[in-house]
């Protein structure tokens, strides 16, 4: 149950940060580094203000699911129980 | 413009505030309550990130060079993905090894190794010290704007009303400093936390936050039409400068996109206010978790109206790039808003201050754990009390940090653009993320290879980096960067091995990282880490699975009592401090009833005042006082192992303790007798472990007292062979009483007097009693005794000591069970004789009797039974048949049962009436039947040859059968008659009858009509008249087989439950 739990969750991370490295490099960045503007503001601009706060909500979203598998990690009186292999 | 004493005035009501809240966040945690204890402000204070360089130096960047501030922050936003599994370990591993800085956690993974912490100390001094410096700038320039806006900086102020001359800079250097030694070094906490500092930061992050997108708001709505408009503007107005809006420029190329994210990833993780802010300040765990999010949330909120400003400000000032660094302040001042302007500065002084604050507290501890205190502890440490010295020694950490940040500001003035320090120091602070990173996950990291690496990795930092900015502020030749050093091109310090293309940091932080991680791994990979480290591994990377601690392999040889432990550690921390500490610890300690700690425990204590000693002054310098102090009383750590002549490694050690209980083992299992089996056990016991004595004593029902069964060793004879009485007086006693191990590890403190005569007596130094149990339950005592050395019992030891015992009673039980099976045997054998003689007092062979054919068949349940019948032929021509059965199938009714026929044999020539034989039975075996509590059933018929006349009489047993052939049916013969053995005077009935040819009778015990089959039906008398019908014809033997056939095929089991005895009478023609 708690290694079906924690693995995605390890695997998701992983994702998740591969994916806002390429979103933030080239040449993922050389897409919306044109000079065009979007209302009114430059789209380079305005991928970085409207991307960077979705990053933000996705890393709320995997705040809230840590919160849930610590408390069932606490309810297992499991406090020590920590992930085994992540590496960053 | 504002008037000095304004500023000054607000300034300082600021400050209060700040001190105020630290005040009282600090009086809360005297009181257990908590202000920091929240994951709001955990996240808050990690915004000290955001200092002056992100208040003022982004929109300055963002206005000359482009969107590449970004970077400082997005990079942040992206590790924070990592802090619940990296963060999150750093914190953990920082907890439980009480680590007090940065240098600290690096010293302290690489086996407490006191050059590395100071390496790592100088090497963050000198990467942070111009930053510090850049605060002050800040503070002073801003000030300088607020109220002589066109005045130069660096000028000292005058207080109108006081005369008073001033330079801001110096003032806000002593105030900080001021607030630095009240709540960053009040004293020397064995945790290094400091609450009401914490909570300042929070706040001044509130009030940066909010100055900032005041006047963000202010700008973009208030002298522009929003976001919209001012890009627009922008655009319109300075077409040529898009390229400041956009990525790929010379300036802003990918490259240095990518690089200035990998930096800042690793400086909010790896600055050393950071990390204490990060890892040191952090309450709980679980604060990491929200401020994942909040953090990066705070970083968004303070960048959303950076580019605004930046680009209002350009158009404010006609596209002039002039202090572009200060527009924030600035545009309010430029357009009436001198109160938003005064915000601004606050806001901006905030920043700074709390940076400044925390920079100088996480140094200073560094500078005193890994600088000064090695030096002191080399120096002198008679001092009785260094405690004061310590922390007078932070005190001044703290000011000269400051001051050095203020000197520097001095020496090197306008010279250098803000955000270049600021990014020096982030390449820095990137320079110990191999060492921590690798030093979490990496088994092989090494001490050699993390030293090499950092040190590298700085030497590589200073030319790439401080040369070319030295040069830029023209304090040393352009030759270098020109030329290179020695005129060697190849060394030019922006274009190191002619890696050239690239820009300052791009440049800089790829060579520090391919000298730093490159000889991190390879040295890692050719070196071996020492025994320190090999544990801090352990502690290190797997934190989250702890092995149990191992101290009980090693003792303190004259350890110091608890009592000088306390006076070591306060020594260092204070009195108050180390009671405080030693109090918490004992609270779960064993203590016996001497107020002394157990063998067991001494080597835990050091252990736990090494761990608080290196909350306060590090990992390396706690070792280093420890072992020193350890030394100079002549104590010293000692493996437990040696005692026992074995090598001296714990892997080793306890392969021999397999050995000996493989050993063990393999004698119980050999089958040979009980008491060579126990000396054996014993010899290898004793040759392995050279104890003095060791004994098996074993319990003697009979007389209570165990009693010795073997023993080994000491040839004084009466301390071995004495016994020992079950009372809990004797720790042998008491042993086999509680079921429970004992151990004294030493005899110098023995709670039991009659045991301590003898131990006294015979100069044992430590001894250890295991119950010997056999399914719980004890029945004898395994004992160890060493005349050599105190201390050898340790818990591992004992572990051993006990599945040894449990061998023993292994081989015990073995010993009754083979007992218990010779007795079985032999009676098994007994039974065998006893039926023989039983099958012997049966009929041998049937007779032959004129006018009748006989036949008799008794087959016995168990190996003795207690059916019989007869057949008595006397000499007047009568012929008497008996058949009975004695309740039971033991050796009694088999007993009975003989009885009964001698009886019969005996009597019944004098008795000519069955009923007279009867009662005469009955009168004489009433007694013994009824003391032995069965009873006898019993059929007797006789039959006269000349008259064919047969009479009969029965004691209560089954009616015999007789097939008449006359009228070609079965008659039951069943008179009255009470069993034998229940009334004493009995009259039997008799009857009779005249056989007639053909007429067959049947005689039988109730073990053919109760067969059961397993419908629990029973054979019954009725089954039994059908057959005698069918099969009267067949010779008398034949209808016995027959019948007994039937019985079996019925009851569908070849055994019978109860005796089956049949007698078959058949009249034949006269």
């Amino acid at each position: 149950m708690k290694m079906e739990n924690k693995l995605p969750l390890t695997d998701a991370w992983v994702i998740w940060f591969l994916l806002g490295v390429v979103m933030i490099n080239y040449p993922f960045l050389h897409i919306f580094n044109k000079n065009v503007l979007v209302f009114g503001i430059p789209v380079t601009i305005l991928y970085f203000f409207i991307g960077w706060p979705v990053s933000i909500f996705v890393i709320y979203l995997f705040s809230i699911y840590l919160g849930r598998d610590s408390d069932q990690d606490r309810a297992q009186n499991d406090p020590q129980e920590g992930p085994d292999e992540e590496t960053p | 413009m504002i008037p000095v004493s304004l500023v000054v005035l607000t300034s300082l009501l600021y400050f209060g505030v700040l001190f105020g809240v630290a005040f009282y966040a600090d009086r809360q945690r005297k009181l257990g309550r908590s202000i920091i204890d929240n994951p709001a402000v955990y996240s808050l204070s990690l915004a000290v990130y955001c200092t002056s360089w992100t208040f003022y130096g982004s929109v300055g960047r963002a206005a000359t060079s482009g969107i590449d501030f970004l970077t400082i922050y997005l990079g942040p936003t992206l590790i924070a993905f990592s802090w619940w599994f990296l963060l999150r370990k750093i914190v953990r591993v920082s907890k439980e090894q009480n680590v007090a800085s940065i240098a600290d956690f690096i010293s302290s993974r690489y086996g407490k190794s006191a050059a590395l912490g100071a390496i790592v100390t100088i090497f963050a001094v000198l990467g942070i010290m111009p930053y510090i410096a850049l605060q002050l700038k800040a503070v002073a320039h801003t000030f300088d704007l607020l109220v002589y806006p066109f005045a130069t900086t660096g000028t000292t102020h005058v207080l109108p009303k006081f005369d008073l001359h001033f330079d801001s800079a110096l003032v806000v250097a002593m105030i900080l400093g001021l607030f630095g030694v009240l709540f960053g070094a009040r004293h020397l906490d064995a945790s290094e936390r400091h609450e009401g500092l914490v909570a300042a930061i929070a706040l001044e992050s509130v009030v940066k936050i909010v100055a900032f997108v005041a006047a963000g708001i202010f700008v973009t709505y208030g002298l522009f039409d929003g976001f919209g408009n001012i890009f627009s503007e922008f655009l319109t107005r300075f077409p040529e400068r898009e390229h400041l809006l956009r990525l790929g420029s010379t300036e802003n190329s990918y490259a240095h996109w990518m690089s200035m994210t990998i930096i800042s990833m690793m400086a909010v993780m790896f600055l050393p206010r950071q990390f204490h802010i990060m890892v040191i300040e952090n309450c709980r765990e679980e604060h990491i978790r929200s401020a994942m999010w909040r953090f990066p949330a705070y970083m968004l909120l303070i960048n959303l109206f950076v580019i605004p400003i930046a680009l209002g400000g350009l158009l404010l000032n006609h596209g002039s790039t002039f202090n572009a660094d200060f527009f924030v302040i600035t545009l309010p001042l430029q357009h009436g808003q001198p109160w938003l302007a005064m915000l601004v500065f606050i806001g901006g002084f905030s920043a700074s201050a709390g940076m400044v604050m925390v920079s100088s507290v996480a140094l200073s501890t560094m500078i005193l754990n890994h600088i000064l205190i090695p030096v002191i502890l080399k120096v002198h440490t008679k001092e009785h009390n260094l405690s004061r010295l310590l922390i007078n020694l932070k005190r001044l950490g703290i000011i000269a940090v400051i001051f050095l940040g203020y000197l520097y500001y001095r020496l090197l003035g306008e010279s250098a653009a803000l955000v270049n320090i600021g990014l020096i120091s982030f390449v820095a602070a990137t320079q110990f993320a191999p060492a921590i990173i690798g030093g979490l996950y990496w088994r092989q990291a090494t001490r050699l290879g993390a030293t090499i690496g950092l040190i590298l990795g700085f030497i590589v930092w200073f030319y790439t980096l401080l040369i070319p900015t030295f040069v830029d502020s023209g304090w040393m030749s352009t030759l270098i960067v020109e030329q290179g050093l020695w005129g060697l091109t190849i060394l030019k310090p922006t274009e190191l091995f002619g890696l050239s293309g690239f820009g300052l940091w791009t440049h800089s932080l790829f060579w520090t990282m391919f000298v730093n991680l490159g000889s991190y791994l390879a040295v890692s990979l050719f070196t071996k880490p020492c025994a320190a480290e090999l544990e801090q591994i352990r502690n290190f990377v797997d934190v989250y699975n702890p092995v149990p601690i191992t101290t009980e392999r090693t003792r303190i040889t004259r350890a110091p009592t608890v009592i000088e432990f306390v006076d070591l550690m306060a020594k260092f921390i204070g009195e108050k401090q180390a009671h405080a500490s030693i109090s918490t610890y004992l609270g779960d300690s064993e203590i016996n009833e001497k107020g002394s700690l157990s063998e067991d425990e001494l080597p835990k204590l050091k252990r736990f005042t090494e761990l608080t000693l290196a909350g306060s002054v590090g990992a390396a310098p706690a070792r280093i006082i420890i072992d020193k102090y350890l030394s100079a009383r002549g104590s010293h750590m000692e493996d437990v192992f040696d005692l026992f002549g074995s090598v001296n490694i714990s892997r080793t050690a306890s392969r021999e303790q397999l050995g000996v209980l493989y050993e063990a083992a393999h004698t119980v299992a050999s089958g040979n007798d009980l008491q060579s089996i126990l000396d054996e056990i014993l010899k290898i016991f004793t040759d392995q472990f050279k104890f003095d004595l060791c004994v098996i004593r074993i319990l003697d029902e009979e007389r209570q007292t165990l009693t010795v069964r073997s023993q080994r060793g000491m040839t004084s004879e009466h301390f071995g062979e004495s016994e020992r009485d079950l009372t809990a007086d004797t720790f042998i006693g008491e042993t086999y009483l509680t079921n429970k191990t004992s151990v004294v590890n030493d005899s110098d403190f023995i709670s039991k007097p009659k045991t301590a005569v003898i131990i006294h007596r015979e100069k044992i130094l430590s001894f250890a009693h295991a119950p010997i149990a056999v399914e719980g339950q004890p029945i004898g005592v395994i004992s160890a005794f060493s005349r050599t050395a105190k201390g050898i019992f340790t818990s591992e030891f004992v572990e051993l000591f006990t599945s040894l015992a449990s061998q023993v009673g292994v081989a015990w039980r073995n010993a009754q069970q083979t007992d218990r099976l010779i007795t079985a045997r032999e009676q098994q054998r007994e039974l065998a004789i006893a039926k023989d003689i039983q099958l012997g007092l049966l009929p041998t062979k049937i007779p032959d009797f004129p006018g009748v054919r006989l036949g008799g068949l008794c087959i016995p349940a168990k190996e003795v039974g207690g059916d019989y019948y007869d057949y008595l032929i006397h000499e007047d021509g009568r012929l008497d048949l008996v058949i009975a059965d004695v309740s039971g199938h033991n050796v009694g009714a088999a007993l009975i049962m003989a009885e009964t026929r001698t009886l019969i044999r005996s009597r019944s020539d004098r008795f000519t009436k069955p009923h007279e034989l009867l009662s005469e039975l009955n009168q004489f075996f009433y007694d013994d039947l009824t003391r032995a509590e069965l009873f006898i059933t019993l059929f007797y018929l006789q039959y006269q040859a000349v008259s064919r006349e047969i009479s009969f009489a029965s004691a209560g047993h089954s009616p015999t059968l007789l097939w008449q052939a006359r009228n070609q049916q079965c008659l039951r013969l069943d008179p009255e008659g009470l069993i034998i053995g229940v009334k004493e005077d009995f009259t039997y009935e008799q009857e009779s009858l005249t056989l007639e040819d053909g007429d067959v009778l049947l005689l039988y015990t109730d073990g053919v009509i109760e067969a059961e089959n397993d419908n629990h039906e029973l054979f019954g008398e009725k089954r039994l008249v059908e057959l005698l019908s069918a099969k009267h014809q067949l010779p008398p033997q034949e209808l016995i087989d027959y019948i007994v056939e039937q019985v079996r095929i019925f009851s569908g089991r070849h055994n019978f439950q109860d005796d089956v005895s049949l007698v078959v009478m058949q009249a034949t023609l006269h």
